[in-house]
């Protein structure tokens, strides 16, 4: 209990040290970002122990206080979180290229840290519209330390976080109108299906889409994910995204009423699809890397989405753990794709996909560790991506009703691996090679790379990581 | 001691993945350090394959398992059938070693080559070692990743849009094959191990499903063994190096697909649930279609590679014929096609290589009376070519011999006519070269010759290391034909995993 505690204060101290202290930002961050992933360890080492544990903080208990729930996934998301911060501040400490190493990045990050971190672990919908605001107001203030040109899409950005949050603030004061509580335990034991509870599902709903750019809603993350700093963009696209899909997860699968969950599980899976099919359609088109890296976390969304779907409208327990490795396997994935983005781009001088070409040889480190990434995100085994797709087809292909389903995934598949390759068969171009500026950092590419190397990691320690999160789904 | 023996099928993938990972880190001017890696590490497998083709021919199976996914563990397991592929790729990456090293002399980018080829080699070998359909699916994935950079290896725009091509194809079949697998495991079942006989023989589910499932298969693995309409990737993936065409298309590529076909119908549905559903039919059609489709597109090219590439798509097709047929004595043929096939087309295309790199020699009307200028070049030529066509006592004419057995044994008489019909093309396309090479005057000067030997006929026609895998592939191509009958021939072990499959 007190190391998942410690997971997310830690953070939060450090932000606060930060404003006050502003020499050797970059150090503190790492510093605290490896205490938190080990605070972070050890409450997944509890957890696995004995098993779920409430927190009652100061000892109000709900409806009046806020409840903490302590569990596997939350532990493993917390670590999660703490190791994506600790790789991105690495780098942003290290790159040449990183234009954060002297701003406000460092207690802004932290706080990003913390804010997610208490999301994980809180279960009461007051408290999750607190982290949301400060998660997206401390990702439009990282967006705009990019400088005047990225101003547009902060400013965009912050318009439709905020009004997600009107939603979702208008969502959660319906129910506590209605029900008069606040924790997800008690709503869940309360709701009926009458019209107040659909109209309020509906606008938390709508208000977590748009802040989780789930499609369509998502027409602000391209431009506001590739204008920002590259450990920036890393951040938002492994982290940031997935708090409002962890909360729609929640209360979508706590709180609705079952016959409506049902009836609108196909709705969700839909729009992943199609998330999946028109994201990838506009990466493969598009002429910037790293918006073709960000579009690609839109069709990537697509996945967890129609496993969300599905998982509400079959209820089954296995389509949870498909969302759940999807999320961690495509955050692992994202920061070593915007990273090496980030790399390439700096060294090569230009923001053109068409940049790359003969990338293979002048930054063979970054290449590849992009294609390694990419190879996750198109599930190709074995690697994260693919063993949460195998996860996800099992149940699509149990019976033949369900096999249109499948046919989705394969679309999906078809589409990243033409991003992806598209990228890398330019690299392999030896007739015009693009020579770099300067001479490539090969550090900062192996930091690239060691994300992806985790993911690909992750499929030999698939078994486990099935097992935790089936034992989270379950209770 | 039987730890030890437990970990060979890992150390055999090993022997070339770690070789392969640490060339990439090499310098372009280690030369000899390279070359040592290289050298070491096909002997080191080379040494391992004898130990286990002793183990397995004396009834030993080695296992080593990984666990992976649920239900699906990582699998490797070293039977009769993996052995026939392991020994096949083995042998001939080392002439292909040899051969890549002489030609790519003094070229740039040595390193990565290398180190995607031992990448391609380990991933052939994976999918030999593949004990379950995961695991195959595994390496079947590598081998399109390491084969890649290998086909753009050139980087020039004719190359990339082939490798572009080539993606397109094979990932696209992948993500089918990918689909067809998880709807096999997703019905559940007590095993998902190859088992002689078929795992799904004892627990069939639902014959649509069964159905689907082998569609998608076969779809996803007929896009590397090109099948009929999926080939279309082949001709163009010309544009390689000639080592890695030779590669391709004897054991690293097409012959992954058919493997993959062979393991389906026998380890994986059983030959008597084909039978039972009707399977073989579609098989049967596609692979006679391709078979004369290839020759006949072969029997069209004025480009000599072309032509080969054509011939490839064509007799590759030979082993799904003969595993079409359902019966043991086809399948003796297919199995033994599976290493002749391989022996012969790697020779023909070193031999497009000596060709093209010693005197400029790409189109087929440049041959002319090249035999007096490269004559060992050109008599490796003729055998692989006449085995080919099907002439004793070459390898080939060995395998069409059991496959016209095998087609009677199960009451195809048609077959017969679509091997003579086909052996007629093939002559059709092979004998105008051997006429050009040998009989016709040679031109007073060669298209853009290249000193790569002291320039005389004989040992020092070209290159030693481009010449002696050439006699080397072509003396077995020969021997397997010639002594076919030996106890170590591929056709004894084609019998030999035959009397195991079928249980004979």
């Amino acid at each position: 209990m007190l190391a998942a505690l410690g997971s997310m204060t830690i953070p939060l101290a450090t932000a606060l040290l930060l404003l006050l202290l502003r020499i050797r930002s970059g150090y503190w961050v790492i510093l605290s970002s490896i205490a938190s992933l080990i605070c972070g360890g050890l409450a997944l080492q509890t957890a696995m122990q004995d098993g779920t544990v409430h927190v009652a903080l100061g000892d109000w208990s709900a409806p009046l206080g806020i409840r903490f729930e302590i569990n596997m996934l939350s532990s493993l998301l917390l670590s999660y979180t703490a190791l994506i911060h600790l790789l991105v501040a690495i780098y942003a400490t290290r790159s040449r290229h990183s234009e954060t190493r002297h701003s406000d990045y460092w207690p802004l990050s932290s706080l990003l840290h913390a804010s997610l971190a208490a999301l994980w672990l809180s279960r009461d919908l007051f408290n999750w519209y607190v982290t949301l605001e400060l998660l997206g107001l401390g990702a439009v203030a990282m967006i705009a330390l990019a400088g005047r040109h990225a101003y547009p899409a902060a400013l965009r950005y912050l318009l439709l976080s905020l009004a997600g949050s009107l939603c979702y603030l208008l969502g959660v004061a319906l129910l506590y109108g209605r029900y008069g509580a606040l924790d997800i335990g008690l709503l869940g034991s309360m709701t009926v299906d009458d019209a107040t509870t659909r109209i309020a599902l509906l606008l938390i709903t709508l208000g977590l889409m748009t802040k989780g750019a789930l499609w369509p809603l998502h027409m602000w993350l391209p431009d506001a994910h590739s204008r920002a700093p590259t450990a920036v963009s890393a951040l938002l696209s492994a982290l940031v995204v997935k708090g409002p899909l962890f909360i729609l997860w929640l209360v979508w699968s706590r709180i609705a009423p079952a016959d409506f969950a049902i009836s609108i599980g196909p709705l969700f899976a839909i729009a992943g699809i199609l998330a999946l099919i028109g994201g990838g359609w506009s990466a493969l088109r598009t002429a910037w890397l790293k918006r073709l890296v960000a579009y690609s976390t839109v069709a990537q969304l697509g996945y967890a989405l129609l496993a969300l779907g599905l998982l509400l409208h079959w209820r089954s327990v296995t389509l949870s753990v498909a969302l759940w490795l999807f999320v961690l396997a495509h955050g692992l994935a994202k920061v070593s794709l915007f990273l090496a983005a980030g790399e390439i781009q700096g060294t090569l001088g230009t923001k053109r996909v068409w940049a790359l070409k003969g990338a293979s040889q002048t930054m063979p480190v970054a290449t590849f560790a992009f294609a390694l990434a990419g190879c996750s995100l198109v599930g190709l085994p074995p690697s994260g991506g693919f063993v949460a797709k195998w996860v996800l087809l099992q149940p699509l292909l149990t019976e033949p009703g369900n096999w249109p389903w499948a046919v989705g995934v394969l679309l999906g598949t078809l589409a990243s691996a033409g991003y992806v390759f598209r990228v890398l068969a330019l690299t392999f171009n030896r007739a015009e090679t693009n020579q770099p500026g300067h001479r490539p950092d090969l550090f900062a590419q192996w930091l690239a790379m060691l994300p992806a190397l985790l993911v690909w990691a992750m499929a030999l320690l698939s078994e486990p990581l099935i097992f935790w999160l089936t034992v989270v789904s379950d209770g | 001691m039987t730890a030890w023996i437990e970990l060979l099928p890992l150390m055999l993938l090993l022997s070339s993945l770690i070789p392969g990972v640490l060339i990439f880190t090499l310098r372009e001017d280690q030369v000899r350090l390279r070359v040592g890696l290289n050298i070491g590490a096909v002997l080191l497998k080379l040494l391992l394959v004898a130990v286990m083709l002793y183990g397995v021919s004396s009834g030993y199976e080695y296992r080593f398992t990984l666990s992976f996914l649920p239900g699906g563990d990582l699998v490797l397991q070293a039977d009769a059938l993996s052995l026939q592929f392991i020994t096949l790729s083995s042998v001939l990456w080392l002439a292909t070693t040899f051969y890549a090293i002489g030609y790519l002399e003094d070229s740039p980018l040595r390193s990565r080559f290398f180190g995607y080829f031992s990448l391609c080699v380990c991933a052939t070998v994976g999918i030999a070692l593949a004990g379950n359909l995961v695991t195959f699916l595994l390496f079947y994935e590598m081998l399109t990743l390491a084969t890649f950079p290998l086909v753009v290896h050139r980087g020039t725009p004719k190359a990339l849009a082939a490798g572009r091509l080539y993606l397109g194809y094979t990932l696209a079949g992948g993500a089918l094959l990918l689909v067809g697998i998880a709807l096999l495991h997703a019905q559940g079942g007590s095993t998902t191990d190859f088992t002689p006989g078929g795992y799904l023989a004892n627990d069939a589910g639902h014959s649509g499903t069964l159905i689907c499932a082998f569609a998608l298969l076969l779809v996803g693995l007929g896009v590397k063994a090109s099948i009929v309409p999926l080939h279309g990737w082949l001709p163009r993936a010309m544009v390689a190096p000639a080592p890695v065409s030779a590669l391709l298309h004897a054991v690293a590529v097409v012959k992954a697909g058919a493997f993959g076909i062979i393991r389906v119908v026998y380890d994986v549905f059983g030959v008597e649930l084909i039978a039972e559903l009707q399977l073989h039919v579609p098989l049967l059609v596609l692979a006679t279609a391709t078979i004369l489709y290839g020759s006949i597109k072969a029997l069209q090219q004025r480009e000599l590679k072309k032509r080969l590439a054509y011939s490839t798509v064509s007799q590759v097709s030979y082993i799904l014929l003969g595993v079409a047929l359902l019966g043991p004595i086809a399948a003796v043929g297919a199995l033994a096609h599976l290493v002749h096939q391989g022996l012969m087309k790697v020779t023909l295309f070193y031999c497009a290589g000596n060709l093209a790199e010693t005197l400029g020699i790409h189109s087929i009307r440049e041959l002319d009376g090249v035999g007096r200028r490269m004559p060992l070049t050109m008599i490796a030529f003729s055998i692989a070519a006449l085995g080919m066509i099907g002439v004793p006592p070459v390898a080939g004419f060995i395998s069409k011999w059991y496959l016209g057995l095998g087609a009677l044994e199960v009451g195809a008489g048609w077959v017969l006519l679509v091997l003579v019909l086909s052996g007629l093309l093939n002559a059709t396309y092979f004998l105008p070269l051997l006429y050009r090479a040998w009989f016709r005057p040679a031109p007073p000067t060669w298209p853009d010759e290249r000193p790569l030997g002291n320039g005389r006929p004989g040992w020092g026609e070209t290159h030693w290391m481009l010449l002696a895998p050439t006699v080397f592939t072509a003396g077995l191509a020969l021997l397997a034909g010639l002594f076919a009958g030996a106890s170590f021939s591929p056709l004894s072990w084609a019998q030999l995993i035959v009397n195991r499959e079928f249980g004979l």
